[in-house]
């Protein structure tokens, strides 16, 4: 069951990671389409931060990956914006980026210091016995660790709420 | 939420909306269950595997645990006491003792799973290999923090993988000789004298000159 549930989580990302590259080229263009930017774009997010907030907690609580000190920072900065970007989905507060974009972007800050120890564990120092940071529990595709996947996701829920913002133009 | 932090519907009618919503709906519904059947056919079914009880060791200790420690070396206050004595066995069931008085020892803990260890015995075994430790001292591995649901599973192939040729005391599943040892992180290195003093103790890895030093004041001198 676990193996396939993180390869499900890592396709999963590798989508994401579409989604925001794909969302960073409309921001770019300044052609958002209205569909995206009115349907689509809040929802996803949050369904991103709830994939994100259910799998990290199937993988600590059912398949018993520990978490370390820098997960849980991640965690602090992705379960709340599951709620917050709930609730804004359902209100279509457009204006969500203005919370959203700060958490994510912590969480982000965090994920990529984290994919940085897993891939130079000497800057880690010695493994703590029972949870260590540097430790790869999750390696899908060859590149795909929890806190890549963590950072594909806070990435994904920034250019989504970027995306829905009030200020983008609509695609003709 | 005041009406500027709220969207205005730009679709045209109602059906049209429901309509679009419905489309969506049903195509993120196809993506998941493509996603899916992607993750159930390209997941092979793992065969049976060793588990943590098959492999873990059944080690006796004698003497008086340390102090948890390693982690400020030059204040570790156990630093000329005795060592427990511990008998055990290799992964293939040969009989290893570490803390016995009579030659002076060098015991590196390592955990498979532990990045910082991996690259630990990756630069050690090389340097071992081609005899960089000095013939009176005795080195042995003691394999613990042994967790078959933890990555680089089974720690008696990564050691083989390794071309680590020394004795391994394999600990048992509850990390018993770890605790004895008063260890604190992995790599964990632990010096004895030839009268099974400690004479250091060391969380985190050492680079082969380090180690050197280690095995001359486990042995009295330089060699």
């Amino acid at each position: 069951m676990t193996p396939v549930l993180e390869r499900i989580f890592g396709l999963l990302a590798l989508m994401a990671l579409v989604v925001a590259v794909g969302g960073v080229v409309a921001l770019a263009r300044g052609r958002v389409p209205a569909w995206l930017r009115d349907d689509v774009a809040l929802p996803l997010a949050t369904a991103i931060a709830a994939v994100a907030t259910g799998g990290s907690l199937y993988l600590s609580e059912v398949a018993g990956y520990l978490p370390c000190a820098l997960c849980w920072y991640q965690r602090i900065a992705m379960y709340p914006l599951t709620l917050i970007l709930g609730v804004a989905a359902v209100r279509h507060d457009r204006r969500v980026w203005l919370t959203a974009v700060p958490i994510a972007a912590i969480g982000a800050a965090v994920a990529v210091w984290h994919i940085v120890i897993e891939r130079n564990p000497a800057l880690a120092g010695p493994c703590d016995p029972t949870a260590p940071c540097s430790i790869r529990w999750v390696e899908e595709f060859g590149f795909l660790t929890l806190p890549t996947m963590a950072l594909i996701g806070f990435l994904a829920i920034i250019v989504l709420t970027l995306v829905a913002r009030p200020a983008t133009t609509d695609a003709r | 939420m005041s009406s500027s932090t709220t969207s205005k519907r730009t679709t045209s009618t109602p059906d049209g909306q429901g309509r679009q919503r419905l489309l969506l709906a049903i195509g993120g519904l196809v993506v998941l269950a493509f996603i899916v059947g992607i993750a159930v056919l390209s997941t092979g079914e793992r065969g049976s595997r060793v588990t943590t009880e098959d492999l873990a060791g059944n080690p006796a200790i004698e003497g008086e645990p340390l102090a948890p420690g390693g982690q400020d070396q030059p204040n570790d206050p156990e630093v000329g006491s005795q060592a427990p004595v511990v008998t055990g066995a290799d992964f293939d069931g040969t009989p290893v003792t570490i803390g016995e008085p009579g030659t002076p020892q060098l015991l590196m803990f390592m955990a498979s799973w532990c990045p910082a260890c991996q690259e630990e015995l990756r630069s050690v075994s090389p340097w071992l290999a081609e005899g960089g430790l000095r013939e009176d001292v005795a080195l042995v591995a003691v394999s613990t923090g042994l967790d078959d649901t933890r990555p680089n599973w089974p720690p008696d192939e990564w050691f083989e993988s390794e071309g680590f040729e020394y004795p391994v005391l394999v600990d048992d599943a509850d990390g018993s000789v770890a605790s004895a040892y008063g260890l604190t992180a992995t790599p964990f290195w632990v010096g004895l004298d030839a009268q099974g003093q400690v004479v250091a103790r060391a969380a985190g890895m050492l680079p082969v000159d380090q180690i050197q030093v280690l095995a001359d004041a486990v042995a009295g001198g330089p060699a």
